[in-house]
């Protein structure tokens, strides 16, 4: 396992040579963080063309920028930021919803009584990465972008607030309701699973 | 606390500070302690997904060769003082840019063309000539009459000859143009010859990269003016090693 400081020195050193245009230095940064870019951007569209296109647009954005970096935050959370910005964009432009337009109204359908039969998650221990996954792809957008920035990415509320133009309550909400949604999910999943066994 | 009050709050107590109320209700409802744990287990598992996507190389490709047209990137082979052969600042795509590109095509061509017979230089393809560049130049309102540099519309095909060495390439279509210009550097000028043939080798591979991304991206305006601007380069080049020894 690449030693955390090394790898901090090493990214130090490439950023003060992609400001002098060095090429190999924008491929070692672009190494060290396209996974984490392109997993981001593939969660948020579903498609693997498009989350290239943009993934690209992030390091394209990133890389213009490089001379003024002064490493007061660290370069990842500059590029993470980039990214869910360029992502977000790209989704206005296509007109999709990047929260969902619902209020934050307690329904039945979120209530345990409408819990599906099946196999309990908890009991279980973990849970199925891939079928988590597949789950998430299955998310409506709205709540796919709030789920996705919050419980996959690490951003706070007040941050996905922001980014997305919505208040901290609706994004609380709109969480909630993607956790829920997934949950359903992913019991489904696991009986079907087991009918199939 | 009833239920339906946690079910209320859970979006506001999930993931902030303890509710006695809620922790006491959780403790005598199990579908509710049911709910929380899995929503947290859920929560916690999306946390840890891996990044195992990885994206296809053509990714990489195509931010270099922005970055290479925008100048963002500088041949490292470039000695300090002398003209690189990427430009520093970022330009933009206008039309003024072609106007000493297409006169340095006119000029690299007019060499060419008093090296060799009238017949060779019907036979073969011109030196590179992007496609538009007499239009442009003409509608960028020059004195000058649109240099008949083009005799094709299509880009020179790339001398392989001059690439780095590749065992497994099969070499292309010669460009003789390159290779005769080469000669005749060196005749003047050994030591420019080391040189300009090292820079003409990246921007050989420019080209190379920029024709590849547009061959994969054929309706990509983008891609067509990567192709355009490795030209512009190549001529630049050109013009730069002849200023040098004339």
């Amino acid at each position: 396992m690449t030693d955390p400081k090394l790898a901090k020195t090493a990214e130090a050193e490439a950023i003060e040579r992609a400001k002098q245009g060095d090429e190999a230095a924008f491929e070692v940064l672009y190494n060290l963080h396209k996974r984490r870019v392109y997993s981001l951007c593939l969660r948020m569209v579903s498609n693997p063309a498009q989350a290239e296109d943009l993934a690209q647009e992030a390091f394209l954005q990133l890389f213009r920028k490089v001379g003024t970096f002064r490493g007061e935050s660290a370069f990842s959370t500059w590029l993470h930021r980039m990214t869910v910005n360029v992502v977000l964009m790209n989704l206005r432009k296509k007109g999709l919803p990047v929260v969902s337009l619902e209020e934050t109204i307690e329904t039945d359908e979120e209530s345990p009584k409408k819990e599906l039969g099946g196999p309990d998650l908890k009991l279980a221990g973990s849970l199925d990465r891939l079928q988590l996954q597949r789950a998430i792809e299955k998310l409506p957008p709205g709540y796919k972008t709030i789920f996705v920035l919050h419980d996959v990415e690490g951003f706070e509320h007040n941050e996905i607030a922001t980014m997305v133009g919505c208040s901290i309550g609706n994004s609380k909400s709109q969480l909630h309701k993607a956790r829920l949604k997934l949950r359903d999910y992913l019991k489904f999943m696991r009986a079907e699973k087991a009918e199939k066994q | 606390m009833t239920c339906s009050e946690v079910q209320r709050v859970l979006p506001e107590m999930m993931d902030g500070a303890p509710n006695n109320e809620l922790q006491a209700h959780l403790e005598k409802c199990p579908a509710c302690s049911d709910l929380v744990a899995e929503l947290e287990l859920i929560s916690i598992e999306a946390h840890q997904l891996v990044e195992s996507n990885e994206p296809s190389p053509r990714v990489w490709l195509a931010i270099a060769a922005e970055l290479r047209s925008e100048g963002l990137i500088r041949d490292p082979e470039a000695k300090p003082g002398r003209p690189v052969l990427v430009p520093t600042e970022r330009r933009r795509w206008n039309a003024w840019w072609l106007v000493p590109v297409a006169a340095a095509l006119l000029v690299a061509a007019s060499y060419v063309g008093m090296r060799k017979p009238a017949t060779q230089i019907a036979e073969k393809p011109a030196v590179v000539a992007p496609a538009n560049a007499p239009d442009l130049a003409a509608q960028s309102n020059q004195q000058k009459p649109a240099p008949q540099v083009a005799e094709t519309k299509r880009p020179v095909p790339i001398d392989r000859s001059l690439d780095e060495p590749s065992v497994s390439a099969p070499v292309q279509v010669v460009s003789t143009e390159d290779r005769q210009f080469l000669d005749d550097v060196g005749q003047r000028s050994p030591r420019m010859k080391a040189e300009f043939e090292s820079q003409l080798r990246a921007v050989n591979s420019y080209i190379r990269d920029a024709e590849a991304y547009l061959k994969q991206n054929p309706g990509d305006e983008d891609a067509r003016q990567h192709v355009m601007a490795a030209y512009e380069q190549k001529a630049m080049l050109y013009q730069m090693a002849l200023n040098h020894i004339q």
